[in-house]
């Protein structure tokens, strides 16, 4: 692994309570890649997400780009350039698409009319509706909402829980297909945990599989698709 | 005729100190999913201290304007101190925190101003020959300058929610707190506002209720339950909700009061009751609340 | 030895701590009858009543989960039966001047708040949370309302209430008429105490009780499971109002007089029991039981540090004797209150039971039954047990997260 990883994890211990749901993780993320940790339910992947970004109390070593994060809020975490798409969009539901845009925008000084600008421009959709509730958009433009809304915090690394949940396989595709252009184009770090095997490790530069809170697995995305075990376990191919 | 615009307005006044008094109740309410029981008494508080300014020679516009600041202060200390730390624990235990607040500052007020009544002078122009003859009838200006705060306040309260950046923080808290952290909103801090402004909100409707129904301890007992039913009717979380539906019972009192003959004022409470099965058997989250949809 | 000690439900190492438990209750009780003043004993007795009503709240709010705020009305309509029937303001053909002998008001106040609580169980099918609450509350000043109606004056005595009846003592109990009046009631309040806690219990460990039990937890899984939710809210609501109704008629007859402005009569009065319920624990046995002692008693010590701060420990050496300062007795029990729901949230027996079974934790015996069906046994000795902790057999002794179920869902 590089030593200067973006995002550097180690002994990554969480729970909720007595019930210990990782058990010491080991993982990293380079500038500009994207990585995938793959697992199935109950495997641990939101509780993953919320450890690196703080909503959850953690014990291990979380450092990102130099600094050391183990111990930070979300607010903290959040302005040191990490930003979260949750599970199931967590868009602000009442409130419209511009206001969740700006919600976003929330830890910002300057030049926020510009950001919006440009990921409207990213997001035409987006535009279209920037007056109406989020609530009342469909699942796949909510998911857009979401990811434009943590870019709107102008991070550096985008964690990204399950962002193919409840998603019809177009949408998706068209999904990661985005997310693949934030790498391209926007020069994004992204950490994605999924449990669409397919797609995901099509797209991922490197991937971890998640066990019930260890990980088994690690190698690169196509290393990954080619692996029997891997193809039996979460893509549903009998060899 | 005369008489009906004149308990009309009177209604609308009334209603107008209620719907300021659910409006407290819903913001704290949108947030947090608690009903603050403790709100009509920091009103009491801050009228009384009212008072006090205004005896010490200050003009009463800028004596409701510091018991407002004490209002907020004391609201969101009450937040902060009592109600986090046992809503972390035990929600359910809330209630009892908020009742022990209502019954301290209620005897607080005891304490520090005695139990005698006193008067509290109006901000508007009050005296007997104070009213302007709309269709006939006499309408106290104190009345309509009610009516006049009424829509002063919802006005900048529109203004802060929709234009501030502070205002869609609390709106964004209200609607998902989780996703609020995710953005870097400071949620505490959030919280701790909205309960401050509920508090600046509720010690402006005592301000306003005590030159005509006269500064006691007991001052906002009766609003509080009246709003309380405001709120519900209009629906918890919405504050459109909570001004139609104190505007409502502003106007309902005033009418079964004036009209109703055999009812008359003691049997306001049975016909709210049957006025709130009505409602809320159509429409269980008030007229306009949204209803939870439960997942199972 | 190795904490906590674990005690099988059933075992004689159980019934002999429970026996322990009530013999120091019963002990405390003689003591009181025997050592204390009139007053002493009548605030004891007004605080058994309390309990009784609280009792009565507890079984449609701590175990069902529908939060009522208008027990008061069903206290005061129960008071009001009483007086009413006593006084024979009503017109009962089989009596001669209609006056009924005051034991049988207890059972009809039973009965009419039965009925009058299965209707006001109708609304709570619709109504969830502060909703309901609110129209309880309602509904109590609207009661109160109708009590002081000047048209039913006939019936209700109007504004000035009904006075001049009495309970007294029968001769069977050796008790001399107005003499041991306070000592008659003592008796009479803890033994209905006694029963009404009993046959409440009783009725958590049937199958009502874990439907109840399932209502309040998820509400829309029971009915899917097979739970009449009409009949459960229904019955439920009457039987609590009744035994509130109860309550309310020893009141009154313990007081001589029932007039509509009594503050046990209205909003103050619902919330009275509301928080004796949750400081004594919701859903708890012992709950209301405590929660009565604790706020009659502690709201008499405040009212006493009120009148004479000088006397008090906490004042004492900053206040001069004689000096009174107003609303200090209020401002202590407010206090005592936010300070209680801060560091017991689970009520005193919640929080009791939860450090003692860290000493003592009482276990249930899986029996080795085929069949699969849960055996009595599994039931907590402390009444139903939740859906998910039967299906998981977490020790029923931990309180419940909160008074109304609502999940609070950590993980995701």
């Amino acid at each position: 692994m590089s030593a200067e990883a973006l995002l550097n994890v180690t002994g990554l211990t969480a729970g909720y309570g007595p019930v210990e749901v990782l058990h010491g993780l080991d993982f990293t993320v380079a500038e500009g890649e994207i990585v995938v940790i793959l697992g199935a339910n109950g495997a641990g992947k939101t509780t993953t997400m919320r450890s690196v970004s703080g909503m959850i109390p953690r014990h291990g070593t979380v450092d990102f780009a130099g600094t050391h994060i183990s111990g930070s809020k979300p607010d903290a975490i959040l302005r040191a350039g990490i930003s979260q798409v949750p599970q199931g969009r967590g868009t602000f539901t009442d409130l419209s698409v511009e206001d969740n845009l700006m919600a976003g925008a929330y830890s910002v000084k300057s030049g926020v009319e510009e950001d919006l600008d440009r990921w409207y421009g990213v997001f035409p959709r987006l535009a279209e509706r920037r007056d109406q509730k989020a609530g009342s958009l469909s699942g796949g433009e909510q998911q857009m909402l979401a990811v434009a809304r943590a870019m709107m915090s102008r991070p550096k690394l985008l964690l990204c829980d399950e962002p193919s949940l409840g998603l019809a396989p177009l949408i998706t595709k068209e999904l990661f297909r985005v997310l693949g252009s934030l790498r391209e184009e926007h020069g994004m770090s992204l950490l994605i945990v999924e449990q669409n095997a397919g797609m995901a490790l099509a797209l991922a530069d490197r991937a971890y599989v998640l066990e019930t809170g260890s990980i088994v697995a690690t190698g690169t995305g196509d290393e990954l698709l080619a692996d029997d075990t891997i193809k039996e376990a979460y893509l549903g191919v009998v060899s | 005729m005369s008489l009906f615009l004149e308990r009309f307005v009177n209604g609308l006044a009334d209603g107008s100190i209620y719907a300021l008094l659910a409006l407290a109740l819903v913001v704290v309410f949108r947030s947090t999913g608690q009903l603050n029981f403790a709100q009509g008494e920091i009103g009491t508080m801050g009228a009384f201290f009212v008072s006090t300014l205004t005896l010490s020679g200050l003009p009463v516009w800028l004596s409701i304007g510091c018991a407002m600041v004490l209002g907020f202060f004391v609201s969101a200390g009450v937040e902060r101190i009592v109600v986090r730390p046992i809503e972390h624990r035990n929600p359910g235990a809330v209630i009892v925190a908020l009742i022990g607040v209502f019954l301290a500052v209620n005897q607080i007020v005891a304490m520090i101003w005695g139990v005698d009544a006193r008067s509290l002078p109006s901000v508007f122009p009050d005296d007997a020959d104070d009213f302007v003859t709309i269709g006939g009838a006499p309408i106290r200006i104190a009345r309509l300058g009610i009516i006049g705060v009424l829509i002063v306040v919802l006005f900048l309260l529109w203004l802060m929610f929709n234009k501030t950046k502070v205002g869609l923080a609390m709106r964004a808290v209200a609607n998902n707190q989780e996703s609020s952290n995710l953005v870097g909103i400071r949620v505490g801090s959030i919280l701790v506002v909205g309960w401050g402004l509920a508090g600046a909100i509720g010690v402006l409707a005592a301000a306003m209720l005590a030159p005509s129904a006269g500064l006691t301890g007991t001052l906002m007992l009766g609003p509080f339950l009246l709003a309380s039913v405001a709120a519900v009717l209009g629906g918890l979380d919405s504050p459109v909700g909570a001004v139609v539906g104190g505007l409502i019972i502003g106007l309902t009192e005033a009418f079964i009061v004036g009209y109703v003959d055999f009812l008359g004022a003691d049997m306001l409470f049975p016909v709210m009751l049957v006025i709130l099965l009505l409602v809320l058997l159509l429409r269980p989250a008030g007229l306009f609340g949204t209803e939870r949809v439960e997942r199972v | 030895m190795n904490l906590p000690l674990r005690v099988a439900k059933g075992s004689w190492q159980n019934w002999l701590g429970r026996a322990v438990l009530f013999g120091a209750v019963g002990l405390f009780m003689f003591r009181a009858v025997n050592e204390w003043s009139r007053s002493g004993l009548g605030l004891l007795a007004d605080a058994l009543i309390i309990a009784i009503a609280v009792t009565g709240l507890n079984l449609i709010t701590g175990y069902t989960g529908q939060l009522s705020l208008g027990h008061a009305a069903f206290f005061a309509i129960g008071a009001f039966t009483s007086a009413m029937l006593v006084t024979g303001k009503v017109w009962t053909p089989f009596l001669t001047d209609n006056i009924w002998t005051p034991g049988w008001t207890m059972v009809a106040a039973a009965v009419v708040c039965f009925l009058i609580g299965m209707v006001v169980g109708i609304p709570a099918l619709r109504l969830k949370g502060i909703y309901l609450a609110l129209v309880t509350l309602v509904f109590t000043e609207a009661v109160r309302s109708v009590l002081k109606y000047e048209e039913f004056a006939g019936v209700t005595g109007g504004a000035p209430g009904i006075k001049g009846f009495n309970y007294l003592p029968p001769s069977w109990t050796g008790l001399d008429g107005r003499a041991d009046l306070v000592t008659w009631f003592f008796w009479l309040s803890l033994a209905i105490l006694v029963v009404v806690s009993v046959l409440s219990a009783g009725l958590l460990r049937s199958r009502i009780g874990r439907a109840m039990v399932a209502v309040r937890d998820n509400e829309t899984a029971a009915a899917v499971m097979g739970v009449n939710l009409f009949s459960i809210k229904t019955i439920v609501f009457g039987l609590s109002g009744a035994i509130a109704g109860v309550a309310g008629s020893l009141y009154a007859l313990k007081l001589s007089l029932v007039e509509a402005d009594i503050p046990l009569f209205g909003l103050f009065g619902s919330v009275t029991l509301l928080v004796a319920m949750v400081v004594g624990g919701a859903a708890q046995n012992w709950g209301p039981f405590v929660g009565a002692m604790f706020y009659v008693f502690v709201n008499d010590f405040a009212r006493s540090v009120g009148e004479d701060p000088s006397n008090s420990i906490f004042l004492g050496w900053v206040v001069d004797e004689g000096t009174k300062i107003n609303g200090l007795g209020g401002v202590t029990f407010g206090v005592l209150l936010i300070l209680f729901a801060r560091f017991v949230p689970f009520g005193a027996v919640g929080t009791m039971r939860m450090w003692r079974s860290r000493v003592v934790a009482v276990v249930p015996q899986v029996s080795a039954r085929a069949g699969g069906e849960p055996s009595a046994e599994l039931l907590g000795e402390e009444g139903a047990m939740s859906a998910e902790q039967a299906a998981t057999n977490i020790d029923p002794a931990e309180p419940p997260t909160s008074l109304t179920g609502d999940d609070p869902d950590p993980a995701s």
